[in-house]
């Protein structure tokens, strides 16, 4: 199965799992996955219209991605946010 | 300075003098380069554990000053403003730069930063750390940018809200010095590319994503040079 990489700032929302395998074929299958075995996440990738946020960027195998973009069993999809500076943690 | 390589770059802008802020001064002074360094804001208690460039003595100080300070201190160039960084002022203050790096905590100064460095071709580095990580975005003329990369700010309030471990600002701001280095000493194999730490306790590896020009990007449309023209620029991550 494909894998999804999830960027630090949103792995609050997979227990801490870095990496986590899902069975989709295209990018917009692959965060559906994602969000029902860590609900919530679709929420913080997508806009309203189900779009991309303009601050995110998906990358499959290491090339810039939509969601429609297929993907295959040994791919890897990276989601990137933009992000700045904190506070204290 | 003795034994140290001279930088093609003589003269950069730093928009930012916090936790990223204090290892990007340190390193670009100590490299040579005279810097002017921007950030609003004066030095409080709850800072000083992770913007380790400050001590108590600053408490109270401007940032920018009281950094610019602790370069002259190691024998470098600097001079600080306690202004926030806008596309308004910013020929004022940078015009004179040759290199632009940002280490601020907002994410439209970020793209205000980036989109002034693409209009005037200038080289440049966008840092940023969150939680465990970070990641330092290089671009240059020629390459796509960071309104290629993401196309609008993230919220800011998100981000402050999610806080950040004090140490890696100073692994986060390391890289970005080291990047901002190389493009002073005319190094552009990385302009196009972000370097991404997901988690400094797990991993000190970055992932490295090198992304093209994205077609109608604003910012490149005023660029002197067309980045989608300049060169074909091949997505990979390592």
């Amino acid at each position: 199965m494909p894998n999804v990489h999830v960027p630090g700032a949103l792995r609050t929302l997979t227990g801490g799992a870095a990496d986590v395998a899902v069975a989709a074929v295209t990018v917009r299958d692959a965060i559906a996955a994602l969000d029902r075995l860590h609900p919530g996440i679709a929420a913080r990738v997508l806009d309203g219209a189900g779009a991309l946020r303009p601050f995110i960027r998906v990358f499959v195998a290491g090339d810039d991605a939509g969601l429609d973009t297929a993907v295959g069993e040994r791919d890897e999809i990276a989601i990137v946010p933009a992000i700045a500076g904190g506070r204290d943690a | 300075m003795h034994g140290v390589r001279e930088p093609a770059v003589t003269r950069a802008t730093l928009v930012g003098a916090g936790g990223l802020g204090g290892p990007l001064a340190l390193a670009l002074g100590a490299a040579g380069i005279e810097l002017t360094i921007v950030d609003p804001d004066a030095v409080e208690a709850s800072n000083l554990h992770r913007q380790i460039q400050f001590t108590p003595a600053d408490l109270g100080k401007a940032k920018a000053s009281a950094l610019a300070g602790a370069v002259v201190a190691r024998g470098g160039v600097a001079r600080g403003y306690r202004t926030r960084w806008t596309a308004d002022d910013a020929d004022d203050l940078s015009g004179d730069s040759d290199l632009i790096v940002d280490g601020c905590d907002d994410p439209a100064t970020k793209f205000a930063v980036a989109d002034w460095a693409v209009a005037h071709g200038r080289p440049y580095v966008i840092a940023a750390a969150l939680r465990f990580g970070g990641n330092a975005m290089v671009g240059a003329p020629g390459a796509a940018c960071y309104r290629c990369l993401f196309e609008e700010p993230v919220d800011a309030a998100t981000c402050q809200a999610a806080g950040v471990l004090g140490p890696v600002v100073g692994a986060i701001g390391g890289v970005a010095a080291a990047l901002a280095i190389g493009l002073a000493r005319g190094d552009r194999s990385h302009a196009g590319s972000i370097f991404v730490f997901d988690d400094l306790r797990s991993s000190s590896e970055p992932r490295i994503v090198r992304f093209g020009p994205r077609p109608g990007c604003p910012s490149c449309a005023r660029a002197p040079i067309d980045p989608l023209a300049a060169r074909t620029l091949v997505a990979e991550v390592r």
